[in-house]
């Protein structure tokens, strides 16, 4: 299988899962287009690339030949972006900080503990005071007021 | 509005009180550290920053991040310089000469006309933005949907031409785009499109959660693991001082980057880094020792740094005149305007002089600041690099979360963020740029509206986009490029398209 291929045939499914998702916006008429009139438009030309893409891609690299040396880093940060997304409201900005910024310095780059905590601290707190107290924006404090 | 005495009292009026000419040299220095440290690219910088001007009148806010742009142009070349690593994309061609430039002592001079020349092409810059943005704007005021619709449509052809790379993809990446941007409440009938019953996708899918998660998110996925030893030279204070010859050897060059710069600035694409190549290409065409070039030639640093800062400043000419953003960096301006409650547009200069003439002023002056500041400061900022990508990395990812979350205090916007740096991660390994579909997000409201404007006014006739002059002019530019693009794809051989890419994926 080849990239072009593969993403190819990427482009074509989505445009179909639009097709078929878009059934339930009305499609109005060329006179007066309702909400579903471009994003069908734009479903067939996804699958026309994609088809493109499929015809074509014979020659391009194979799938095989990309490298991920950086995937189990990129994982884990994955990982902390993820974290974050489900707990910054709940336990609060400066804990979920802490805790991602603790985890990246200390589990995945192995540096020192004093320093792990020095720079974990450092930037938790810091970063919100900065952003909060002094610029007003808005962070969450989560359910310990924290 | 036309260029007038008054007008540019009203801008430096604006701009010269305390409060902005700090907002001025607060963006400069930003930009400029954003510029040198590899990995923050502009366009980050923008979207993190961006949080922090909520508190501030739209015109410090535009003065500020527009500062961080053009000081990123800046920035950038001093990592090209002294470590053989462009700071941003738009440094890769510096790299060749300047690093060679400072293999032989010379790094303090390679900066210096670095600095001169952006300075140099920057101002002029500006003058070209100054009197040609306005009668732009005069000229789109006559626009009707059918015109605006396909000189968007154009546009975002143009930009994937220019991009580099498969057209084939960069078309698809639009389409992709187009449809993420059409997550949400549809304006005109407010009906509710693929939200899946999430009230916080009602308002749509963000522009800054987008241009952070496949710029910020996925280069620090891609580049987890790097290593973290550098080689760093640093140049002396006495030697940052051309010699005569070195000046006279750059006067040529800076003026023509300076004029290819901000011609293809204002084309849709990656203007900054294509200007780069033009002008490095042009000056190894036109010199008598074209062998010099490679081995430390200083019009190999002179030509690109002052060709990138003009081309950063030419793609603000369709920005503040059309609302037409040209690549992600002014499409990441324009939702930042858009925060502020101002929308780009042929009558932005019209209904906001004030934001308009001011934003001009402080680039004359964060231009001057910047050449009076980053040749001293460059101690400094050779510090910056010493700092460790693993401290790094953590710390960009910190204000990519506040960056994002402050825009709407929305975890969902930081959901978005953390899928965008998937796909963006994914999208780079298989090659497919980027760009494209970031445009392709903050265009699709207006590029919808027109078109299903344009398709009511003529009862339901597409014969309307080619039975205007204007736009058809637009459609037959977009079916020029859709066949320059394909024309290596059928012939099989490689064009300037296909080496940018490699370039841009060595920086």
């Amino acid at each position: 299988m080849t990239i072009d291929r593969l993403s190819g045939a990427f482009l074509v499914l989505l445009g179909l899962f639009v097709v078929w998702e878009r059934r339930v916006l009305p499609l109005g008429t060329s006179h007066h287009p309702g909400p579903g009139y471009a994003p069908l438009l734009l479903a067939i030309l996804l699958i026309f690339f994609g088809v493109i893409l499929i015809a074509g891609g014979k020659g391009s690299p194979r799938l095989r030949s990309i490298s991920w040396p950086e995937a189990p880093q990129a994982a884990a940060i994955l990982a902390c972006c993820i974290f974050t997304t489900l707990l910054m409201e709940e336990i609060g900005y400066r804990l979920t900080m802490f805790l991602v910024l603790g985890f990246l310095f200390g589990v995945m780059e192995r540096m020192k503990i004093w320093l792990v905590l020095t720079l974990a601290i450092g930037f938790s707190l810091g970063s919100f005071w900065l952003f909060d107290s002094l610029l007003r924006v808005p962070l969450p404090r989560g359910g310990w007021n924290f | 509005m036309e260029v007038s005495f008054q007008n540019l009292i009203l801008g430096f009026a604006t701009v010269l009180t305390p409060a902005n000419l700090l907002y001025s040299l607060l963006g400069c220095l930003i930009g400029t550290m954003v510029g040198v440290l590899p990995g923050v690219g502009p366009l980050a910088g923008i979207s993190m920053l961006l949080p922090t001007t909520f508190g501030l009148d739209a015109t410090s806010a535009i003065i500020l991040l527009a500062g961080i742009y053009y000081g990123a142009m800046y920035g950038g070349s001093t990592t090209s310089i002294l470590m053989r690593i462009p700071g941003e994309a738009a440094s890769v061609m510096t790299c060749i000469d300047g690093y060679a430039m400072a293999r032989k002592g010379r790094a303090g001079a390679a900066l210096a006309i670095s600095a001169i020349g952006s300075y140099a092409a920057g101002t002029l810059s500006v003058v070209g933005l100054m009197f040609l943005a306005p009668p732009l704007a005069r000229f789109a005021l006559g626009f009707g949907p059918p015109e605006y619709c396909s000189l968007l449509v154009c546009g975002l052809v143009v930009l994937s031409y220019m991009t580099g790379g498969s057209i084939v993809k960069n078309l698809s990446m639009i389409a992709l785009g187009l449809m993420i941007g059409m997550i949400g409440i549809d304006q005109m009938s407010g009906y509710f499109r693929f939200s899946y019953g999430l009230v916080a996708l009602g308002d749509g899918v963000g522009v800054v959660p987008v241009a952070v998660g496949l710029f910020g998110i996925s280069e620090i996925l891609a580049t987890a693991g790097s290593p973290d030893r550098r080689e760093v030279i640093k140049p002396r204070f006495r030697d940052l001082l051309p010699s005569k010859q070195e000046l006279k050897d750059s006067v040529g060059p800076i003026g023509r980057g300076t004029v290819l710069g901000f011609m293809i600035g204002i084309i849709p694409g990656s203007a900054h880094i294509i200007s780069t190549f033009v002008s490095y290409a042009l000056e190894r065409r036109m010199s008598k020792h074209p062998e010099r070039f490679g081995e430390g030639a200083i019009e190999g640093v002179a030509g690109p740094e002052s060709a990138n800062n003009a081309a950063s400043e030419g793609a603000l000419v369709p920005l503040l005149a059309l609302g037409v953003p040209t690549g992600p960096i002014p499409a990441v301006l324009l939702a930042a305007l858009m925060v502020h409650g101002i929308s780009p547009g042929p009558l932005f200069i019209k209904e906001q002089p004030t934001v308009f003439w001011g934003l001009i002023a402080s680039m004359y002056l964060g231009n001057l600041m910047l050449l009076l500041l980053n040749l001293p400061l460059v101690g400094i900022f050779v510090n910056l690099l010493r700092v460790p990508y693993r401290i790094l990395y953590p710390t960009i990812l910190l204000f990519c979360v506040v960056g994002v979350y402050a825009v709407n205090s929305s975890m969902v916007d930081v959901g978005i963020m953390s899928v965008m740096g998937i796909l963006g991660y994914l999208l780079r390994k298989m090659d497919f740029e980027t760009a494209p579909l970031v445009l392709g997000v903050v265009l699709e409201p207006i590029i919808e509206y027109s078109f299903r404007q344009a398709l009511a006014m003529s009862d339901g006739a597409y014969s309307i986009f080619v039975q205007r002059p204007i736009s058809a002019v637009f459609l037959v530019v977009a079916w020029i490029m859709i066949l320059l693009g394909l024309k290596p794809l059928i012939k099989k051989t490689r064009d300037w398209r296909e080496r940018l890419t490699e370039a841009e994926k060595s920086a």
